[in-house]
């Protein structure tokens, strides 16, 4: 059994070192290089310091994301609390639309506030043909509201999952001593929520640090640390691999710094959550329910606003960069008249990295929960590792590192494949170790006492009993590494174009008609399997989370 | 046949030694129980047999055969787990067949193997079902089942019978005893219900601390407990301190609890201190008949059906418990005088600590 736990542990540490490790080693050494020479300098991190563009650059990047985790806890808490409390109608299909944010691309969204509002936006248009003049979503306003509307469902679900896990006894049993209903809520609930809300909102911090895609779309001029990390490395005019090393260990720093206060305050605060009896259902007047129902769906509605607005226009056609009403299939016909190939690159990638993220974090996830040793914890921790570093920088790293020497990867498929598997990894090893969790380790031990080595008993017992939980881990990464872009826009080559990335050219040039089919395509892609796979889905994203 | 040889055995876990230097010698054929409360070590023990706790210091053999460097695979045991860890997907017939398949058995052998050990529990006909079709007792027969067919070298059960309900509890451990005799094999048990232990057993060892206190037959270990522990453990005994007196070439008195008693055979040097165990049932109401007694008052009565416990105080204020036939006449109030005979041979001293 120790074995068989070392193998796998070793095994997974050097994938982890090669394909992990050894880009971001390049990285953080990029950035205390002079450019060229290779001598050793603090210079890069200095000329940061002393630059207004990047200190405006990392200082928008902390702002949005500081303000999206403040909108996203201020819509996320009360909508939890009324799914958790108050009899809203539609409770089910409220919970499952309101998962969806999170694994529609956030940049669609960020693109369908361009449709709607931007310079030549339907919205902005007709306001202005009316008379009204409307101000810009370019820049902060904008990032931080698609941001809010993308990230929310971060908070949502965990403290969702603490307000149902009070006992109902223990709101009961503070009543019963003589505290009112809003001293229970103040002494009881919170404190056991509280952890969620933090576990939540940290989630929605680091996302919207390490987003691409959002600000690429949306930022127009102003600096962003994810773009101009992409910009200053890829950029055709003012590449400066050495800066763009030096603010991608500043990001990583940043959320690195999240994620350990979070383990941190975490560590000490774990409430057992086992409800017995879930807390009953709040008594309110009419009214209130009514404006329960009215924030509950209203908040969720406008969150899936956007993606439907891409849908409709999609299908509407296009002259030149302005919209018109009339409809057609136009944008489609464009889109596919280039090639299949994207559509079909995005496919095949996907599929075999959701298969191959599966494949190599199930045994991760199963040590990383049964074997407790050293050596697991430190493959628990590695594992975790692609959290805090956003998609740009890992596949800066991948590049830097299998650009020549003895493996050469860049311009191929497999380099795609490798980033979207690590990208992805942590989920898959919270994911499966979630499920083993569940199973009871006495079902190995049984194989094990009847005749069965370690081994054989994890491939012939526990992945099939893990196989129903594992399905909807394989969708979950199929769908995220279909909408990939920050780290897909930096990897691919011409032959290896994804979707994500004719989008993203299509909005970088004047060919929103196509964008627009191109993110139409995207949503289905994403949402269609989710469907198939909901309900699985949604309980394993609340573990996970 | 397979006698079990355990020698010198130790684990620890962090400052904990779970398993303390144990050795114990257990024959073919026989049922041995490891008793003790939660954390005395059985189970760390029981899985040190079965391979899934490492051995770190001693040894563990059947027969001549050193099984202790074995992987948990190969050392041919079959288990009973407390949860019945039944494979949620494979069906009854699969999970009793598991162990054959991974012995390579014909397959054919193994269809009349795995109905004749599904007869055997009482569950012929049910090996097409599902698991989650069965009940906690039939799934424990499963369990039951997947462990006997392999005819393993040594039966080892969990504390099979805890997670059933009293009465089942009671069926399925004369089940299990008269299963482990009819086919001969040599089986341990964990258990921390005493009575299961005295019910069940060839040979109790009791366990504390991870270290033997005693092992010894049901009987001796019950009636002749050799530490304090083991009279404590099993039965709720009373544990009066006291001061033996002198030998009288038959019994000792001991002044205790405001009163003296008599307790067969020398059993310390005059003034030693000691502890007496007076069994609830070797104390009763005097009925005229002769031999020693003590005076006591009722402090509480509890009507239990087959038998009443009487809690009594003795003149220095130490209560102790009585048992008394529930059909036995009673009326005496609270507060009032009781007289209790015993007789001096079942008393049983120990040197106090």
């Amino acid at each position: 059994m120790k074995r068989f736990a070392t193998i796998v542990a070793l095994g997974s540490l050097v994938l982890l070192a090669v394909f992990l490790l050894y880009p971001l080693a390049l990285v953080l050494d990029a950035s205390i290089r002079i450019d060229g020479t290779g001598a050793f300098t603090f210079g890069n991190y200095a000329a940061i310091v002393k630059s207004r563009y990047y200190l405006g650059s990392i200082g928008n990047s902390l702002l949005a994301a500081a303000l999206a985790t403040g909108l996203a806890c201020a819509i996320g808490i009360p909508l939890a609390f009324c799914l958790a409390r108050v009899d809203v109608p539609g409770r089910a299909l409220l919970l499952t639309l309101a998962s969806l944010p999170l694994v529609l691309p956030s940049f669609v969204s960020a693109y369908a506030l361009v449709l709607l509002f931007g310079h030549a936006g339907v919205v902005t248009t007709a306001l202005r043909g009316i008379g009204i003049p409307i101000g810009s979503v370019y820049g902060m306003p904008g990032i931080v509201i698609v941001f809010t509307l993308t990230l929310y469902p971060y908070v949502v679900m965990p403290v969702l999952a603490g307000f149902q896990a009070v006992d109902a006894s223990m709101e009961e049993a503070a009543r019963n001593l003589g505290g009112s209903q809003s001293y229970a809520v103040r002494t009881v609930l919170l404190p056991i929520v509280m952890p969620a809300i933090l576990a939540g909102g940290l989630l929605v911090f680091i996302e919207a640090l390490e987003n691409f895609g959002v600000p690429a779309v949306l930022a127009e001029d102003r600096p962003f640390l994810a773009v101009d990390i992409f910009k200053l490395f890829a950029g055709e005019s003012d590449a400066n691999p050495a800066a763009a090393g030096a603010l991608s260990v500043l990001l990583i720093a940043c959320t690195a710094l999240a994620l350990l206060v979070q383990r941190h305050y975490l560590g000490k605060r774990r409430f057992s959550t086992s409800a017995r009896s879930a807390p009953a259902k709040l008594a309110l007047t009419p009214g209130l329910q009514l404006a329960a129902a009215i924030m509950s769906w209203g908040i969720v509605i406008v969150s899936l606003l956007p993606f439907a607005a891409v849908l409709m226009v999609s299908v509407l056609r296009f002259r030149g960069p302005v919209l018109t009403w009339e409809l057609g299939l136009d944008n489609y016909a464009t889109l596919l008249s280039g090639s299949y190939r994207p559509l079909l690159n995005t496919l095949t990638l996907a599929s075999t990295a959701a298969i191959a993220t599966m494949l190599i974090g199930a045994p991760i996830g199963y040590v990383v929960a049964r074997h407790r040793s050293r050596l697991s914890g430190l493959l628990d921790f590695v594992g975790m590792v692609p959290f805090a570093v956003s998609g740009t920088i890992l596949a800066i790293g991948l590049i830097v590192a299998f650009n020549s020497g003895p493996i050469v990867l860049t311009g191929g498929w497999l380099i795609l494949v490798i980033a979207y598997v690590v990208r992805k990894l942590p989920f898959a090893i919270r994911s499966s170790s979630a499920i083993v969790h569940q199973l009871d380790p006495s079902l190995e031990e049984a194989s094990i006492n009847l005749g069965v080595s370690p081994s054989r008993t994890f491939a012939s017992l526990t992945v099939p009993l893990m196989a129903s939980g594992l399905v909807g881990g394989v969708v979950l990464v199929w769908i995220t590494a279909a909408s990939e872009l920050s780290a897909t826009i930096v990897l691919y080559s011409s032959r290896w174009a994804t979707t994500t990335v004719v989008m993203y050219h299509a909005i970088e040039g004047t060919g929103a008609g196509l964008a627009a089919a191109a993110a139409a395509v995207l949503i289905l892609v994403t949402a269609i399997p989710l469907l198939l796979v909901n309900r699985r889905v949604n309980k394993q994203e609340a573990t996970v989370i | 046949m397979t006698a079990i040889r355990i020698e010198q055995l130790t684990r620890t876990f962090g400052a904990v030694r779970a398993v303390d230097n144990i050795s114990l010698g257990i024959a073919h054929g026989e049922l041995f129980t490891l008793l003790g409360p939660s954390g005395c070590g059985k189970t760390t023990l029981l899985r040190m047999i079965a391979g899934f706790v490492e051995v770190e210091s001693g040894s563990i053999s059947f027969g001549d055969r050193r099984i202790d460097n074995l992987p948990a695979h190969r050392r041919d045991t079959g288990m009973v787990f407390q949860n019945y860890a039944i494979f949620p997907n494979h069906t009854v017939a699969e999970n009793v067949a598991y162990g054959l398949k991974a012995r390579k058995v014909p397959a054919a052998d193994i269809k009349s193997r795995v109905d004749k050990a599904l007869e055997r529990v009482r569950l012929a006909g049910y090996g097409p079902r599902s698991p989650h079709q069965l009940s906690g007792g039939q799934l424990q027969r499963v369990a039951i089942a997947r462990a006997l067919v392999i005819e393993p070298a040594v039966l080892l059960f969990d504390e099979p019978l805890s997670n059933l309900d009293a009465q089942l509890r009671t069926e399925m451990r004369i089940e299990i005893r008269q299963l482990q005799q009819a086919l001969g094999l040599t089986a341990i048990y964990v258990t921390h219900d005493q009575e299961e232990a005295l019910a069940i057993s060839d040979r109790i060892a009791v366990l504390r601390q991870g270290k033997v206190e005693q092992v010894d037959t049901p009987e001796r270990i019950y009636r002749m407990p050799q530490t304090a522990f083991v009279a404590e453990f099993l039965g709720s005994t009373n544990m009066v301190p006291g001061v033996a007196k002198a030998f009288d070439g038959r019994n000792t008195q001991v002044a205790a609890a405001g009163t003296e008693f008599t307790v067969r055979g020398e059993i310390a040097s005059p003034g030693a201190p000691v502890l007496l165990s007076l069994r609830p049932e070797a104390l009763r109401l005097a009925d005229g008949t002769d031999g020693p007694r003590v005076q006591a008052r009722l402090a509480l009565r509890e009507f239990l059906g087959p038998v009443q416990r009487l809690h009594a105080t003795l003149p220095d204020g130490t209560r102790i418990r009585v048992s008394a036939l529930g059909g036995a006449a009673f009326d005496a109030v609270p507060g009032a005088p009781l007289v209790l005979a015993y007789d001096p041979a079942q008393i049983i001293a120990f040197p106090a600590p």
